[in-house]
């Protein structure tokens, strides 16, 4: 079995795991990111996008408040090619308790998040699809982030700067532990059941939602986390360009977020034992069609692109006297189990929310440096992250300006998200992978309205037609590709969205036949 | 409202259903008009006459298939039209394609046996009656193919047809010929266009001859011109030397837009007017007799009074059929009451994307006439109807034909019009 | 209430399912790589939009606007509308050249040309003056630019008395017939006044189409509804309008309501519901068996080809009825999408070689028709034709009204 020797393991690709590969490669360490499945698969590749202000719990959590506005005010600087300056509102709807606007406005000014009351008519005007009932309004810092591009410019920053090691596919199979230190993990390659060991310093368990069974894997005990699932629904455009919240306290279906071409709105809480639980149930979408219709009138008319579930990591620790499980935190929570539980060379963290994924990274690269003795400070909070050096947010029109500049030397393939044949050759090559799902992250590809119904044979071609591709496993790409864009498409599937989808059946199974391919 | 312009029948629709209704009522000698939003299936279906592919295994003869299918689902729309009704109407369209205006150009192919053609990933596809442009690709032939992909073509990738068709057990290789382009991006239509032009073929023959083997038979994606598809095939084939094929691609479909360029044809030479762009957004009623039409015109709605009504809106691809976001089924022109819609908390999709799906089969419920429930004068053709699910089993245009040709034929014999023309 | 009749109309995008229908239709992105085509820059750009960022897609502006694409759209997709409004805004952003602004407003050229016809013509025809304009101000050498009458269709309707009947009719003629053609507009009240109505000409200006359609929303509105209570109180007193000029009378029926954001206006909503165009009218007074159908045979061969802003009224192609009715005439129809013209779009030097490309099809499809004539509903796109085939071109209501003997 080959082996590997590092300062620092993390477990976990997500948002937090990146930061922390980021942060200690800052700070000197040599690391190695592992995730069972591509990076940023977890919890962070199925949120929202939004980049709280901190607006949504001013009242409930002051907290968690003023660690969002200070994140977001440090994030914007340091990743902000990730960040979509799309500015936040906060309004009364109809359905809205009135008073909670006093409430807001107060707690806002009791935590520092910028908080700017507004003319409803003015929200109006900037966002005519809103409802024209709001009775009142206020202009907050919120944003929308893209996490694939924050996780990959962190993985990619850690390696550059740090000479990281980056591993998606590789699954913890076992901790090593020996009697009171883990040593590292034995991660196996799940595309080619290779087996990698790896030697480390500190192993660090940033695996959100899964965090319970990576610390069982060290026999540590009690950590558990409880998954907190919900649902969001892509709308095929964007119905607002702000994000927009209900103003009252945070309940479901009370943020509308556009990020990239699509707006999302979401979300549900349903607590689950099974963090790879994705089970999308009938109500919940049902529930949310009628919340989409208090802040968008006409929200059940627009088209409904496709749903997903994203699982929340509640941490709760039952060496504590907690009985009640409704008093479950959101706070991120950083477990340093040499005093937690005299096992020396591991950290868990996990809870929180994306937004404050720097604060945890760099808390528990502290907690690294203390275990290890040494003292060496985080700069994560001012070095700007791979392809955020000129301080730019990315722009919605981008994509489309730099189509225009090609228009007669490329070839588009994905035509509803702009991507052209180099970029896809280019990230082809780069992955050296055939799940066309890969791209679909990274890309967009196939995430536009028609939902690859005109790229995925164009992909597939262009992807069998470089070395290397037999034509087993292009076809097994693409039919791997249609079964899992169904399972997203079908518990919303009404109105537009199924005229494309039937249209999109004509053309797979009429036209093409792809249903009777030798497998 | 009173009714501003008024006909013997009013055929909603212009997709293959509609147009063959709308032309053997005008070759019957009724006024006809076809109303219609939009382009329809044509320009993004194969271009084949599909009659019966699978059932649920590949059909070898949709002769013998059909007498079994239509006993073991008597909900069909082929049980409703009776097997003999696909016959006559696949006579039919193959006789006005080549009275059309592709000079010489037609459909070769009868219900006895289904041709086994490649699709543009290589899978091999049951059709019934295909263009003379397509027949060299029969993939019961043992010929090897040589698959002939075009930059700037994007649809039609040679290398992953031609390693499909090698596994079904005919010999395939593929190559790539660029065409001089002023933009990296041409659909087919455009490509097709261009082969229009016979000088743009010779070059093109020539470009290829010397990349071809001996033995091989040509696979192109389906550019072969739209106006005179005949001239640029033979013209091909005599250059190389050997058989060549078309391949049909992502939309839009040029073999489709053949075939609408020759129903419309017919459709006009009959007497038929077309009006595109209205989309019919209500109806006038006296009883069960529909008495008009509302359509959809600048400004205003305009009234076409008509004796009766023929449906052919297509199913959900066309909007004519909406699922809305309360779960509900309606059929959007008449609201008319739609059958095979699965009960409120049954699934209407299953989880398989291969795998059963309910909903598909759901479309306008009818009597044994085609007429619509609660209606005299309407009747339904083509996708609108209930019970079948086209794209999977393979039936589309024998639905559309034998229903749209069938409903003619129904309404010309209540109007005492000639039977056969 | 116009920002949410903007959004909603962006909302259209919704619709889109990719089939490309448009794309195989548009004339313009078939001949040239510069415009990538409707569904790219309606539909799918539209996702890119944001109404405070800056524009960044200058491709749009290549787009001739001649609404073929929404009306081929199975979907219901307003593709040309949601074109008008990015192209609009991209406008803004550059700057509307002064030739745009010149061109766009006839009633201006019509006035100061009118009183020096013959002069202005003669320029106009000269070369080098020509290519000094074309120099100076963009439009292009070669363009079809048309020759003032030297009078006005107004001065003619002020002496003239139209007989009084129970049916009116007000008659709104457009710039083309008052600078250009006022024998047409004479023909057209003639025809009308045979078939038994009293004719209406109200004292009446432009109808904007061509500012819209050069990005100058706010002049067009102005006009618009100018013309718009100009004719709306004879609409309320029970008249149908109705125009020869079919571009626009579509402007009037649809394309200012949904374009400028005006569905809201009262007296634009009734004019539009109220405008006809004349063969429409006319053969809705045959279906009712009211025509007068005696007429004198033509004997001629005569190619009809309907213009796109025709099509755009989706109300078939009554012209072809009418002309059905005149015995001898040997009408054709021609199968072409676009002249190429487009208003004012074939105008410019660098839309001009699109144009001609744009219309070569239909050229190709007129010569071989041996015909002898062009009917065709549209001024614009007679001039285009007329400049290209070198045969002579008329409105299908010249053919009626010299069948009739009138």
């Amino acid at each position: 079995m080959a082996g590997l020797s590092t300062d620092v393991l993390v477990i976990g690709g997500g948002a937090t795991g990146a930061g922390v590969a980021w942060d200690a490669a800052l700070r000197g360490f040599h690391v190695v990111l592992a995730d069972r499945l591509d990076l940023c698969e977890g919890t962070s590749g199925r949120f929202h996008g939004l980049l709280h202000s901190g607006g949504r719990y001013v009242v409930k959590d002051p907290k968690a408040a003023e660690e969002c506005i200070a994140e977001n005010r440090i994030l914007r600087e340091v990743a902000s090619d990730c960040i979509e300056d799309t500015g936040g509102l906060f309004v009364t709807t109809p359905s809205d308790d009135r008073d909670y606007a006093d409430r807001f406005a107060e707690g806002c000014r009791a935590t520092d998040v910028d908080c700017e009351e507004i003319d409803p008519a003015e929200v109006l005007r900037e966002e005519p699809r809103l409802h024209p009932g709001i009775s009142r309004a206020f202009h907050v810092p919120d944003a929308s982030i893209d996490a694939w591009k924050t996780v990959w410019a962190l993985a990619r920053g850690a390696h550059e700067r740090g000479g990281a090691r980056i591993l998606p596919y590789h699954a913890a199979v076992a901790i090593r532990r020996t009697g009171d230190r883990v040593e590292g993990a034995r991660l196996r390659d799940t595309r080619t059941g290779e087996e990698l060991d790896v030697e480390a310093r500190v192993t660090v368990n940033a695996t959100g939602a899964w965090a319970g069974r990576i610390a069982d894997l060290a026999g540590i005990e009690g950590v558990r986390v409880l998954p907190g699932r919900g649902i969001m629904i892509a709308m095929n455009h964007r119905l607002v360009n702000t994000v927009v919240n209900r103003c009252q306290m945070p309940t479901d279906g009370d943020i509308l977020v556009p990020i990239r071409t699509v707006s999302v709105m979401g979300t549900t809480d349903v607590h689950t034992d099974d963090p790879d639980d994705h089970t999308v149930r009938q109500e919940e979408v049902d529930a949310m069609l009628e919340d989409g219709e208090k802040l968008v009138p006409g929200f059940r008319e627009a088209r409904a692109l496709r749903v997903w579930t994203g699982v929340r990591p509640l941490f709760q620790d039952t060496k504590d006297d907690v009985a009640d499980t409704r008093d479950v935190t959101r706070a991120h929570t950083l477990l340093d189990h040499t005093e937690r539980d005299g096992v020396g060379g591991f950290v868990t963290i996990t809870g929180g929310k994306l937004t404050t994924f720097r604060l945890m990274a760099e808390e528990t690269v502290d907690a690294v440096c203390r275990q290890l003795g040494e003292e060496r400070p985080c700069t994560t909070a001012t070095e700007r992250l791979p392809g955020s050096e000129d301080g730019e947010h990315y722009v919605i029109g981008e994509r489309l300006a730099r189509r225009e500049s090609q228009l007669t030397d490329d070839q588009l393939i994905c035509e509803c998200e702009l991507i052209t044949r180099r970029k896809l050759e280019e990230a082809l090559r780069r992955r050296g992978t055939d799940d066309l799902g890969d791209f679909r992250r990274v890309l967009r590809l196939g995430m536009g309205p028609c939902q690859g119904g005109f790229c995925m044979y164009r992909a597939t071609g262009i992807m069998h037609g470089l070395d290397g591709m037999s034509v087993e496993r292009a076809n097994d790409a693409l039919l791997g590709f249609l079964q899992e864009r169904w399972k997203g498409v079908w518990p919303i599937l009404y109105g537009d969205q199924l005229r494309q989808a039937r249209l999109d059946d004509w053309i797979f199974q009429g036209v093409l036949d792809v249903g009777h391919l030798r497998t | 409202m009173r009714p501003t312009l008024h006909y013997d029948a009013v055929v909603v629709g212009a997709g293959v259903a509609g147009l063959t209704a709308a032309a053997r009522l005008a070759e019957g000698g009724a006024k006809v008009c076809v109303l219609a939003k939009g382009v329809g299936s044509t320009h993004l279906a194969a271009g084949t006459v599909d009659v019966l592919g699978y059932d649920p295994e590949r059909v070898e003869s949709p002769a013998e298939a059909l007498p079994e299918l239509v006993a073991a689902r008597p909900d069909h729309p082929y049980a409703l039209v009776g097997v003999d009704a696909i016959g006559a109407a696949l006579g039919w369209f193959a006789e006005r394609v080549e009275r059309g205006p592709q000079p010489g150009y037609r459909y070769v192919g009868n219900l006895d046996r289904n041709q086994l053609l490649p699709t543009a990933v290589g899978a091999a596809r049951p059709s019934a009656l295909v263009p003379e442009t397509m027949a060299a690709g029969d993939l019961r032939a043992a010929e090897p193919v040589c698959a002939v992909g075009l930059r700037p073509l994007r649809e039609f990738h040679a290398s992953l047809c031609a390693a499909n068709i090698a596994r079904s057990g005919v010999e395939a290789r593929a190559v790539e010929v660029p065409l001089d382009a002023d933009r990296p991006d041409e659909n087919a239509l455009a490509i097709a266009r261009r082969f229009e032009d016979p000088a743009v073929r010779r070059a093109f023959a020539d470009r290829l001859a010397s990349h071809l083997r001996e033995g091989e038979r040509v696979a192109l994606p389906a550019v072969l011109g739209v106006r005179d598809p005949h001239a640029a095939w033979s013209e091909l084939e005599s250059r190389l030397g050997r058989r060549v094929f078309e391949i049909p691609t992502l939309p839009p479909s040029v073999p489709g837009i053949r075939v609408f360029d020759a129903l419309r044809a017919a459709v006009r030479a009959a007497g038929g007017r077309i009006v595109m762009g209205a989309e019919v957004v209500g109806a006038d009623r006296d009883g069960d007799r529909v008495t008009a039409l509302r359509a959809h015109t600048a400004g205003r709605a305009t009234t076409y009074g008509a004796r009766w009504v023929v449906l052919a809106t297509g199913g959900f691809a066309s909007g004519a059929l909406t699922l809305g976001s309360d779960w509900v089924v309606r059929e959007r022109v008449l609201g008319l009451p739609v059958r095979g819609v699965p009960g409120a908390g049954e699934p209407r999709f299953g989880p398989d994307y291969f795998g059963d799906q309910p909903l598909a089969r759901a479309g306008i419920a009818v009597d044994s006439a085609q007429r619509a429930e609660g209606l005299e004068n309407v009747l339904v053709a083509g996708a609108a109807l209930p019970g079948a699910e086209p794209w999977r089993e393979g039936s589309g245009e024998g639905i559309s034909l034998a229903s749209g040709h069938r409903a003619a034929e129904l309404v010309r014999a209540e109007e005492g019009l000639a039977a056969a023309a | 209430m116009t920002e949410v009749l903007h959004e909603l109309l962006r909302g259209s995008l919704d619709h889109c399912v990719k089939c490309t229908i448009c794309e195989t239709a548009c004339p313009v992105s078939n001949v040239t790589p510069l415009f990538p085509g409707p569904k790219y820059v309606g539909p799918q750009a539209e996702r890119y939009r944001v109404d405070d960022e800056p524009a960044v897609e200058w491709s749009v502006d290549y787009c001739s606007g001649c609404g073929i694409c929404t009306q081929v759209c199975p979907q219901g997709v307003k593709i040309a509308e949601i074109n008008a409004l990015a192209r609009h805004k991209v406008k803004q952003q550059r700057g509307v050249p002064l030739r745009d602004r010149l061109i766009a407003r006839p009633t201006v050229l019509g006035r100061l040309g009118t009183p020096v016809a013959r002069l202005a013509n003669a320029s106009l025809r000269s070369r080098p003056l020509r290519a000094g304009i074309e120099r100076a101000i963009g439009v292009h050498r070669h363009a079809p630019v048309p020759k003032l009458a030297g009078r006005t269709f107004r001065s003619w309707a002020r002496r003239h008395q139209s007989p009084p009947r129970v049916r009116r009719v007000v008659y709104f003629h457009g710039c083309g017939t008052e600078y250009y053609e006022p024998d047409i507009g004479e023909k057209t009240v003639a025809v009308l006044e045979h078939n038994g109505f009293q004719v209406e000409i109200p004292k009446q200006g432009c109808c904007g189409l061509p500012l819209q359609s050069n990005g100058l929303f706010d002049d067009a509105r102005k006009y618009v509804l100018r013309l718009a209570r100009a004719l709306a109180p004879r609409a309320r007193d029970g008249a149908l309008i109705v125009g020869n000029a079919t571009s626009c009378t579509l402007m009037l029926k649809r394309e200012a309501r949904e374009i400028l954001g005006l569905a809201d206006d009262p007296d634009l909503k009734l004019v539009s519901e109220r405008t006809y165009d004349v063969c429409e009218l006319l053969l809705e007074l045959h279906d009712r068996g009211e025509l007068k159908t005696e007429m004198r045979p033509v004997e001629e061969t005569v190619a009809y080809h309907a213009p796109c802003q025709q099509q755009g009224h989706w109300i078939g192609k009554p012209a072809l009825d009418l002309l059905a009715l005149v015995p001898g005439l040997e009408v054709q129809e021609l199968d072409a999408r676009c002249c190429g013209i487009a208003g004012t779009y074939g105008l410019k030097r660098d839309k001009y070689e699109i144009a001609m490309a744009v219309g070569a099809d239909l050229f190709r499809q007129i010569r071989d028709s041996r015909a002898g004539l062009v009917a065709c509903d549209s001024e614009t796109c007679r001039w285009q034709i007329e400049h290209a085939t070198r045969l002579p071109s008329a409105h299908p209501i010249e053919l009626l009204h010299r069948a009739y003997g009138l």
